[in-house]
């Protein structure tokens, strides 16, 4: 496939990964393999920041030791880290000139068969999530219009991180806002039954409820569910 | 979306000339009605796929649509909500395709000629719905079709900013305020579920089915009981005497 056509093809699908729910690795590691291809590269992978700083692998294309290895390596060192750090991409980089820049990562980057490397920054405005890491094993450089591509796909991925974290977010939020509507009806419905039952007013048992769990040193929801439940009689209360 | 649009929105939202405080699910519904010129607005949440309650109501009728829909299970925002996209219903008195038989006569009735659904989600997480009414029928303009969509997305988007403040298994103060999840409804089910000796679900359905034959809302219903107006007893309700 020509790669306008595959390029095209990469970036809808990306895109409707967006509006569905989607599994981020998945993604990230399609998009990887997908850059592999259209740049006509050996190897790639994508190094992201971990929440307590420094980079950490999250999709790469091969399984072989030796190429995961390559990114494990430059959570100290390397071309992922400055373009990290500076937020501008590193290009055409030779290893075999290297080894002032990466005393430890050209080295072994040599030994594992590559020549040439590249990182492009994954940002978003001001905000450098990671590094789009791209190895080759001759030292052909990167024209401008496969630079252009690369940085493409390195924002896709950039924004795809950014619209999962959102959804993330969202998920966890929603959950904690329908547990808490929950509780709220549990006790509720355990306010009109204690109402009920000692003839009393709303406002009397829910204070009863309260004063119980604040004695009891138990959660006001756990209260009223035995409550509701029966296994916490009427008169306790 | 459109950029202008959005900023437009949000600086309708940011604004302090607006009769509720900004930051507040009240100011949101304001501000929904507002900007989209329509006659009132109001957010429904819906969570385990049941609807919930109104996180707001920018008029008395808005909050009628929203209390309708909760207690039939039928209406613009329900099905907006389950279909996924929007609905739009221009003129409820005299529809196209006959729907919701028991929402739009009392909705008609209340005011409310054309009504529209938008459901809230961020990303693949899902909300409830906005719902919009307008007293006189016809269709939304195309301008407030889009708005309608990035309201719908920004009312989502404040509802889970307002809880994630919230204290860990509480509501958020924010999305309390101004917002009705019917728990007189809930208290009238304990009440009834020990007055008869039944489980909370059928204590529900005991009442409901009083409504119903009543002719009567739920939430009127509900009242009465916790009222003591109201009193279930041998599975038959009657007024105290």
């Amino acid at each position: 496939m020509p790669r306008e056509a595959l390029l095209s093809r990469t970036f809808v699908e990306l895109a409707d990964t967006l509006v569905e729910a989607f599994d981020v690795v998945d993604l990230l590691t399609m998009l990887v393999d997908r850059c592999v291809e259209v740049l006509d590269v050996s190897a790639g992978g994508l190094m992201i920041v971990a929440p307590e700083g420094g980079l950490h692998l999250a999709a790469s294309s091969g399984e072989a030791t030796r190429v995961v290895e390559l990114f494990e390596l430059q959570s100290q060192e390397g071309p992922c880290l400055d373009c990290f750090r500076t937020g501008e991409a590193v290009l055409n980089e030779d290893l075999t000139t290297a080894d002032d820049r990466w005393p430890s990562f050209a080295p072994v980057a040599l030994g594992a068969g590559f020549r040439s490397v590249h990182a492009l920054p994954m940002r978003l405005r001001g905000l450098v999530l990671g590094a789009l890491n791209l190895f080759r094993t001759d030292q052909g450089a990167f024209q401008p219009s496969d630079v252009l591509a690369a940085q493409a796909l390195a924002d896709i991925a950039t924004i795809a991180i950014l619209q999962h974290s959102a959804t993330l977010e969202a998920q966890v939020v929603n959950q904690q806002l329908s547990t808490a509507l929950n509780s709220r009806i549990v006790i509720e419905q355990a306010k009109g039954m204690l109402a009920e039952r000692a003839g009393i007013g709303m406002d009397q048992a829910f204070s009863q409820l309260r004063s119980y769990a604040r004695n009891h040193n138990q959660r006001l929801i756990d209260v009223a569910q035995s409550f509701i439940d029966g296994t916490l009689a009427t008169t306790k209360l | 979306m459109s950029r202008d649009r959005l900023l437009r929105i949000l600086g309708h939202l940011g604004a302090r000339d607006g009769a509720q405080p900004p930051g507040t699910a009240r100011r949101l519904c304001e501000v929904c009605a507002e900007a989209l010129d329509v006659t009132g607005a109001g957010v429904m949440l819906v969570s385990g796929d049941a609807p919930r309650g109104s996180l707001c109501s920018s008029n008395s009728v808005s909050a009628l649509i929203e209390s309708l829909q909760y207690t039939l299970g039928e209406g613009p925002c329900v099905d907006a909500y389950n279909s996924d996209t929007p609905v739009l219903e221009p003129d409820l008195a005299d529809p196209a395709t006959p729907r919701w038989v028991a929402f739009g006569p009392p909705a008609v009735d209340a005011g409310a000629r054309a009504v529209f659904g938008f459901p809230m989600r961020v990303g693949a997480v899902r909300l409830g719905a906005l719902n919009l009414y307008v007293d006189r029928p016809g269709a939304l303009s195309d301008d407030q079709h889009a708005d309608a969509l990035v309201m719908a997305g920004v009312a989502a988007r404040a509802v889970i900013a307002m809880q994630a403040q919230a204290p860990p298994g509480a509501l958020a103060a924010e999305l309390e305020a101004g917002s009705d999840f019917h728990m007189v409804v809930h208290q009238a089910t304990g009440m009834v579920a020990a007055q008869l000796d039944v489980s909370l679900a059928e204590a529900l359905v005991r009442l409901r089915a009083h409504a119903f034959g009543h002719d009567r809302r739920l939430t009127d219903a509900a009242q009465d009981v916790v009222a003591r107006k109201l009193r279930f007893r041998d599975g038959l309700p009657r007024n105290p005497t």
